[in-house]
């Protein structure tokens, strides 16, 4: 035991007294805004988008070519010192992290205000070259993810170079690179875990890099049983450099919520009450703007609604928007369908999105299948787009029976062009496809592939192996809208996969055939041949 | 077959395959083919085990630093005083090694008097008429004498130096200062961080001149230190960090005071819910906390053992850091940036906190250096790189030896050569440790601490873990079922050559 108190008191005279003085709001060298915007969707849904933005005024990222000396010292105030620690000690200047729940519907809920939607754990990176080897891009990209895994409890570190490729026609960065040395350059690094799920254990890390945590402002909403509750879910990170403004940071939530569900006379009223459990009971004084806003449905789909209280500022006829920024008292939010009975679900729903696309992995054979991909043009125009199929080895293409047709049945294959495909290395590195198809007016394509599925090794199992591999979505990416992209469903592939129960069976089993073999041969070998002459043997007994 | 008879078949010993010599044949190189076979299991089989230099760490146990301190006595001026101290010095120093054998056993004073010039690397002491106070100069020390109180000299300058050159044990009691002391780490992180409690609930610090701040309190300390650690620093602000109790409330007619008692002091960080910790890097992290509280726990005092607030708003945490309590006065606005008014005397307490918890020994009271622009003193920081070099050197000395006690106790254990390497080099920089007699403090420490990272590095080696465990039944269960049918006609084919071969050789000798 130990005597001595393990607190000491160190008098340092005087008594902590201080006298403030008020700060100037202009010479902010952080800026902190947050904004939640709020979609009724046409099914009954609702979709909701939190963003919390931190600007780091100024900072430029850290060079690679300094890593390996000693950094200058990091001093933060808003923006969360945890990731800036990140940020530097791995000279990280764009990376977006997103970790969903679920399939987001498009054709229902159009396209989500964060294009990050795909279903598991989606992580890309930019980064410059570094001078030594244990500063190259690989080994940075390994200790980004183990570094994030930590933050928030996520297990990327499983983005092994088994999911790494760098499709950077797909991503390209959505801020500025800082210019690097002549023979150095910057490229992509983009992994995706199609199983990881998201959980509480990431929100609580992912609240804590907020000012307002919680407590105050629209973060307060962030209730952890009412997000997982809702129908879709995810959490994005993303960190940028803008030249001329500094870093920026953005936290982001959405879901989409269900208030039809919860409602017991089955209505599509909500409130932010209803939706989250609790309205914001005060402002986040430190965020530069806090503003809620909903999107009007429109009259066709909407019906009459009431909205409560009167938005305080309207400025477009869709968009209600409420200014929190120096408000103090609580804010609830409600939307009434008051002449609706009972919400009756629309039967014919029309695409929201640009385009509709369904990915399916066909065929019952643990060896064969084919891979379907059909997209609709939902609009009037010709669109391209840019395909990106990221395949894990153990599902490798026959690229040769890829097969392009039209609504009617038609071959097209001229739709399909500028293809480059990176095959995969056994046991080691993904394959990658992509190609930008053009698609007419209202057309349908279809796309059709034979794969192999691979036999695993013993080890290269997982510990659920009996229930199949996750395979990435495939992503869409519009050629004149990049960042409107689209993530189909991911896949699950069933894999011929042992008996892991039995292994002493199988020793005995296999060493007893061994031993036969070898047991009957070496028999066969040294057996020793002598002639019994029988006639004899015969007359002798008969006598 | 005696009786042969024509029955149109080959005697069969005469065919080839069933000749004596061939059967012969079959069986030695199915034999050599197991023999052969055997280094092949045995490599894939077995684990990488390099033997480490177990006698050399077992040496070490009987070896000891030496640091020597060698002080020289003015004798220029007071003759017969300065005489005498010579002789009280060699006298304590002795004492004082013999009662604290624990902490002072590596030192080894010697005392000599010495006129003019003061001999290099040595702590010269000298009497001096003019003075008011006692005054350190790098390594010198003068005493006033104060007019002809000789024998009070001859007793004060010698505890002087013993508190400056062995300050720890005396004059607080032992135990009070050692625990607060962070273990060794040739690199620490310092995190300034300043919390609010509950910035949203209505009074909020946003900003602090914190660079400013680091750069005129605790930089020059850090310097001053850079042979002993290499420091990162950093800092942000937190909005929101509940505490994880409830002050007491101390009311006194119309005021609230806020009381945080002595045991909410040990669980005053609420590491569930303040993120401090750090996620890059295994660096050990101080961490020095402003605390504002909230409006509703305005003000927060500290309270001593009888429940009365005391006028101090600063505490250690042991090996973790500091804390600063800062009360915000009622009229503050709702946003505000601390300047340099408030800061100031709240990094004054960090830089005393940032002293004692890497280890610095206070100057003794009424000490004073010539050089107040740096902040420590030659006696104490070749104090604290004595203590540190000791201190290193024990624990990495333990280290070898737990390797070597681990490695031998465990036979499965990996040994690789990255850890066979650091431990011989960690070894050799105990040995030069050892066999040095160190006049230069500083040299000794960067010794121990190579020592000590190395080792260190060695012991957490993740190779190590990469522990190959088949119990013997397992073992069996796999190999019998294979070796058993298929030793047995090896073997029987093998005696029953044999004893045929013998039979023929007595067949033979009897004919």
């Amino acid at each position: 035991m130990m005597r001595s108190p393990p607190i000491c008191l160190f008098l340092i005279g005087a008594m902590m007294m201080g006298t403030g003085k008020a700060v100037k709001a202009t010479a902010e060298e952080e800026e902190f805004r947050e904004e939640l915007t709020l979609r009724p969707l046409p099914d009954g849904k609702v979709a909701a988008h939190f963003s919390f933005s931190t600007l780091l005024r100024g900072a430029v990222p850290r060079a690679p070519s300094s890593l390996g000396t000693d950094d200058t010292s990091q001093h933060y105030s808003i923006f969360p010192l945890a990731l800036g620690q990140i940020l530097r000690e791995h000279a990280i200047p764009e990376f977006h992290l997103t970790i969903n729940s679920g399939k987001w519907d498009y054709d229902r809920w159009g396209h989500p205000g964060e294009p990050g939607v795909g279903s598991g754990a989606e992580l890309w990176a930019w980064m410059g070259d570094g001078v030594q080897r244990e500063t190259s891009i690989d080994e940075r990209w390994k200790a980004l993810q183990n570094s994030l895994s930590g933050l928030f409890c996520a297990s990327l570190g499983q983005m092994h170079t088994l999911h790494t490729t760098s499709p950077a026609r797909a991503f390209p960065p959505t801020g500025d690179l800082p210019r690097l040395p002549a023979p150095h350059k910057h490229s992509l690094r983009h992994a995706t875990l199609p199983a990881e799920r998201v959980c509480t254990e990431n929100l609580t890390p992912f609240l804590k890099l907020l000012p307002c945590p919680a407590r105050a402002g629209i973060a307060a909403l962030l209730e952890p049983h009412k997000v997982f509750d809702a129908n879709w879910h995810g959490l994005g990170v993303h960190v940028r450099w803008r030249a001329g403004a500094g870093v920026e940071l953005v936290l982001s939530v959405q879901a989409v919520l269900d208030p039809v569900r919860i409602s017991v006379e089955r209505r599509r009223d909500w409130s932010l009450r209803s939706l989250f459990d609790r309205s914001i009971p005060r402002s986040c004084n430190i965020a530069t703007s806090s503003v809620v806003r909903v999107m009007l449905p429109s009259a066709s789909e909407g019906g009459s609604y009431t909205l409560s209280p009167e938005p305080w500022l309207s400025t477009e006829d869709s968009i209600a928007s409420y200014d929190l920024t120096n408000g103090t008292s609580e804010l609830d939010i409600a939307m009434t369908w008051p002449e609706e009975q009972r919400f009756s679900y629309p039967l014919d729903l029309s695409p929201l999105s640009d385009l509709s696309v369904r990915r399916t992995l066909k065929g019952s054979s643990q060896t064969h299948g084919e891979l379907s991909v059909v997209i609709r043009n939902n609009q009037p125009v010709t669109v391209r787009t840019h395909y990106l199929e990221t395949m894990p080895w153990h599902v490798e293409f026959f690229l040769h029976t890829l097969g392009v047709s039209c609504g009617d049945g038609t071959k097209c294959d001229y739709l399909f062009t500028n293809m480059a495909y990176t095959p995969s290395q056994p046991h080691n590195k993904p394959a990658l496809l992509q190609a930008t198809i053009e698609l007419p007016p209202h057309e349908t394509v279809h796309l059709s592939l034979r794969v192999h599925k691979a036999f695993l090794r013993y080890q290269e199992h997982r510990p659920d192996a009996q229930r199949g591999w996750d395979l990435p979505p495939a992503v869409f990416v519009p050629v004149d809208a990049p960042f409107r992209r689209i993530y189909t469903s991911a896949l699950l592939v069933d894999l011929a996969t042992p008996d892991f129960s039995m292994p002493y069976n199988v020793i005995i089993m296999s060493s007893t055939l061994i031993a036969l073999v070898f047991g009957s041969l070496f028999n066969m070998l040294i057996r020793r041949f002598v002639v019994v002459n029988l006639d004899d043997e015969v007359s002798t007994s008969t006598q | 077959m005696s009786n042969h008879v024509d029955h149109g078949l080959k005697e069969p010993s005469t065919l080839t395959f069933e000749q004596p010599r061939t059967r012969v044949w079959i069986l030695t190189s199915y034999l050599l083919l197991v023999f052969l076979a055997v280094p092949l299991w045995w490599s894939t089989t077995s684990i990488e085990r390099l033997s480490l230099p177990t006698s050399r760490v077992d040496s070490l146990g009987s070896k000891e630093l030496h640091l020597p301190i060698s002080v020289a006595v003015d004798i220029a001026s007071h003759g017969t005083t300065s005489d005498e101290l010579v002789e009280k010095l060699q006298m304590r120093f002795e004492s004082r090694r013999q009662d604290i054998p624990e902490l002072y056993s590596h030192l080894e004073f010697s005392v000599n008097p010495f006129r003019g010039s003061a001999p290099p690397d040595a702590y010269s002491v000298s009497l001096t008429e003019d003075a008011q106070f006692p005054t350190i100069q790098r390594r010198h020390l003068s005493v006033p004498t104060h007019h002809g109180q000789c024998p009070r000299i001859v007793n004060q300058a010698p505890d002087l130096l013993l508190s400056l050159l062995t300050p720890y044990g005396t004059p607080s009691p032992p135990g009070t200062f050692r625990h607060l002391v962070a273990k060794y780490a040739p690199r620490y992180r310092l995190a300034f961080t300043l919390l609010n409690e509950d910035a949203a609930a209505g009074r909020a610090v946003v900003g602090w001149d914190v660079a400013d701040m680091i750069s005129r309190w605790i930089s020059p300390v850090l310097k001053q230190t850079s042979e002993l650690h290499n420091f990162t620093v950093e800092s942000q602000i937190k909005f929101y960090a509940p505490l994880a109790f409830e002050p007491r409330v101390l009311s006194n007619g119309e005021d609230v005071t806020y009381g945080l008692s002595q045991e909410n002091l040990k669980v005053f960080v609420n590491s569930a819910e303040w993120t401090l910790a750090s996620s890059v890097s295994n660096d050990p992290v101080l961490h020095f906390v402003v605390f504002v509280p909230s409006i509703s726990h305005t003000p927060l005092r500290i309270l001593d053992d009888a429940s009365q607030p005391i006028s101090s708003g600063a505490f250690i945490l042991p090996q973790w850091g500091g804390i600063v309590l800062l009360n915000l006065p009622v009229d503050t606005p709702s946003k505000l940036r601390l300047t340099e008014a408030e800061l100031d005397h709240v990094f004054s307490g960090f830089r005393a906190q940032l002293l004692r918890l890497i280890g610095v020994s206070e100057l003794p009271p009424g000490v004073q250096s010539t050089d107040p622009s740096l902040p420590l003193t030659d006696f104490q920081l070749d104090t604290l790189y004595r203590q540190r070099a000791f201190e290193n050197a024990g624990s990495s000395k333990e280290t070898l030896q737990s390797i070597v006690k681990l490695v031998d106790q465990i036979s499965n254990m990996p040994v690789g050569q990255d850890v066979r390497d650091d431990v011989l080099e960690a070894l050799s920089a105990l040995e030069v440790l050892f066999a040095g007699f160190w006049n230069v403090p500083a040299l000794a420490l960067q010794h121990s601490s190579r020592a000590l990272t190395l080792a260190s590095r060695a012991f957490f080696n993740p190779g190590m873990l990469a522990l190959l465990y088949f119990p013997a039944e397992h073992k069996y269960a796999v190999y019998t079922p294979l070796f058993a049918p298929v030793a047995v006609p090896l073997l029987v084919t093998l005696l029953r050559e044999v004893s045929a071969w013998r039979k023929t050789r007595n067949r033979a000798n009897t004919t």
